[in-house]
């Protein structure tokens, strides 16, 4: 007698993975302390800057003296008008300003995806997991799209913080050669970005497995040479056409990293 | 048809050859109790029974279709290593996600059913990484069963369970199997296997040495009359005399292996001024049998 088994639909199989990892997500308590440092982060560094702005520094060897530049108004820590171009973008120089901005979010969400997949492997979970799941995309698809949620709220978290930290260290709101039209495409492009840094998360994650410390080298070593195109997408005087395009740009990575990351997990082992 | 089916399977490790050539063949509703020396091949079986690990040769069918079979696959259940939970969640919130993860339709009452089929309705709410060694395994046990899987593959499940634990546990796949549900079961607890299992499968150095029903192990088993008595040493020389197969056990009592009855034995003893203080027709059990057979005794 032939034993028949229920069909395992591609939707039906996505749906319970979705629902897998939302929840696995979001009673993580390592998810809030990450949203919770993507909010304090840039309160600490607007009120810090902002008190250090004109401290000179001397050197005692040259007896040269540094002038400490904090930021002219709160929206340069998310961003830079990409008329001013170059240097002045964020994350393109070398000073404090430059580096202490919403690009660090990037790697902080390296940190969540690395430790939110390596736990699936660490736990011993992706033996139950990939027992009873044949296939490898829904996976994929699945920690791609959760992960990106929890990147988006990561960068989200950042957003609230500066305003809350522009607030109470009473740093300018003023927006030249923006305006909040544009800063609103910023902020939705910034997020739109997040998948293509989780999608090459994920798959130095499925290849660190267990081992969650070298997802995160891997992952940081890797994402750093795509920082660069966080300012270039996402300026401050962004239009709908950095959306769609950063949204195209999620698309295409997502699906070609997962293509990626879903190979490894067919020809690597799983435990 | 067989619930597994397993042809000249091959694993290699690098230069290490793990399975080589390993058969195995489980009908669908038994309990087969998967045997072997520690690095024998049988976690390397299970994991690539389970999809977990790839084979480098030979067929692995599941009910008749290739293991890697999206459908059938969805209906096993596994216990291996450790039962693979999230130490920070509780009970219920890492059973909770093993049932969204099969799409259990009522996944609460799931839960709660094969919680309490291992006794740990009252552990749902502990955090996992609090729970003892037999609460996991139990947890493991009861992750296994969510959604009435048709194919259970757990090894050493029973490893850290107290008494009460081990017969909880023989009760729960002696009932699974009778509605059907086929059980492979590794363990080096022989003597609580040989209590439920229907069939064996012992494999040795990667290969399948032997596979049998539980009837079959019976036949197989030597009988013999096992004697106590005083001068252990003179007794065994006198029986030497009369008896081919005579073997003195780790306890100091002698065992006759010949086509005798207990009778024939203390009447010769006797005949000869030894005095018996015990007399018994014994069998080898599975534990021992299974020994002979590492060592290449075999039975007769």
């Amino acid at each position: 007698m032939e034993k028949t088994f229920s069909k395992n639909t591609f939707s039906k199989r996505l749906n319970s993975m979705l629902k897998v990892d939302t929840r696995r997500l979001f009673i993580s308590p390592f998810f809030y302390i990450m949203v919770g440092i993507a909010l304090v982060v840039p309160i600490l560094i607007l009120v810090m800057t902002t008190m250090m702005d004109g401290t000179v520094s001397t050197n005692p060897q040259t007896g040269a003296e540094t002038v400490m530049h904090g930021f002219d108004y709160v929206w340069q820590i998310l961003g830079s008008v990409s008329a001013t171009g170059g240097s002045e973008q964020a994350g393109m120089s070398m000073d404090i300003v430059s580096m202490c901005n919403i690009n660090m979010m990037y790697f902080a969400v390296g940190v969540l995806v690395c430790v939110f997949v390596c736990d699936d492997f660490r736990s011993g979970y992706a033996k139950n997991l990939f027992t009873v799941r044949a296939k490898k995309t829904d996976y994929v698809i699945s920690k791609t799209i959760v992960s990106s949620i929890g990147g988006g709220l990561m960068i989200l978290a950042f957003v609230l913080g500066s305003i809350i930290g522009g607030g109470a260290s009473g740093l300018s709101f003023k927006m030249v050669g923006f305006n909040a039209f544009t800063l609103i495409c910023s902020i939705i492009s910034k997020v739109l970005l997040v998948p293509i840094f989780v999608s090459i998360f994920l798959t130095m994650s499925v290849i660190g497995k267990q081992k969650s410390w070298l997802a995160i080298c891997l992952s940081l070593g890797i994402g750093m040479f795509l920082f660069m195109v966080i300012s270039i997408a996402s300026p401050l005087d962004a239009t709908i056409i950095h959306i769609i395009l950063c949204c195209a740009g999620s698309v295409g990575f997502a699906f070609g990293m997962g293509a990626i990351s879903n190979a490894i997990l067919k020809k690597t082992s799983l435990v | 048809m067989n619930a597994i089916e397993i042809r000249n399977l091959t694993k290699n490790f690098g230069e290490k050859q793990a399975l080589k050539g390993l058969n195995m063949t489980v009908p669908v509703g038994s309990i087969y109790g998967f045997i072997g020396e520690n690095g024998s091949g049988k976690s390397t079986t299970e994991k690539i029974i389970c999809g977990l690990i790839h084979a480098s040769g030979g067929s692995v069918k599941l009910y008749g279709k290739d293991h890697t079979d999206i459908d059938v696959r969805a209906g096993v259940g596994v216990l291996i290593e450790n039962p693979g939970c999230f130490p920070n969640m509780t009970v219920w919130n890492n059973m909770m996600i093993q049932a969204f993860n099969l799409n259990i339709e009522n996944p609460e009452n799931e839960i709660r059913k094969v919680l309490t089929l291992v006794r740990m309705e009252g552990s749902a709410g502990n955090k996992y990484k609090n729970c003892s060694l037999g609460m996991k395994q139990r947890i493991g046990i009861a992750m296994a069963l969510l959604g009435n899987p048709h194919l259970l593959v757990l090894d050493e499940p029973i490893n850290g369970l107290d008494a009460d634990g081990m017969r909880i546990m023989r009760e729960v796949l002696v009932d699974l199997s009778k509605r059907g549900t086929t059980i492979v079961v590794s363990s080096h607890i022989l003597g609580e296997l040989e209590k439920i299992a229907t069939h064996y499968g012992i494999v040795r150095g990667g290969k399948m040495i032997a596979e049998m029903t539980a009837e079959q192990l019976e036949k197989s088993c030597r009988t013999y009359i096992l004697i106590g008595a005083n001068k252990i040493e003179d007794t065994k020389a006198l029986l030497m005399r009369k008896y081919l197969r005579v073997e003195q056990d780790e306890k100091g009592f002698l065992r006759v292996y010949d086509q005798t009855t207990p009778e024939e034995i203390v009447s010769y003893l006797y005949q000869h001024g030894v005095t018996v203080n015990q007399v018994k027709r014994d069998k080898i059990g599975l534990e021992e049998y299974y020994i002979d057979l590492m060592k290449g005794k075999g039975a007769n």
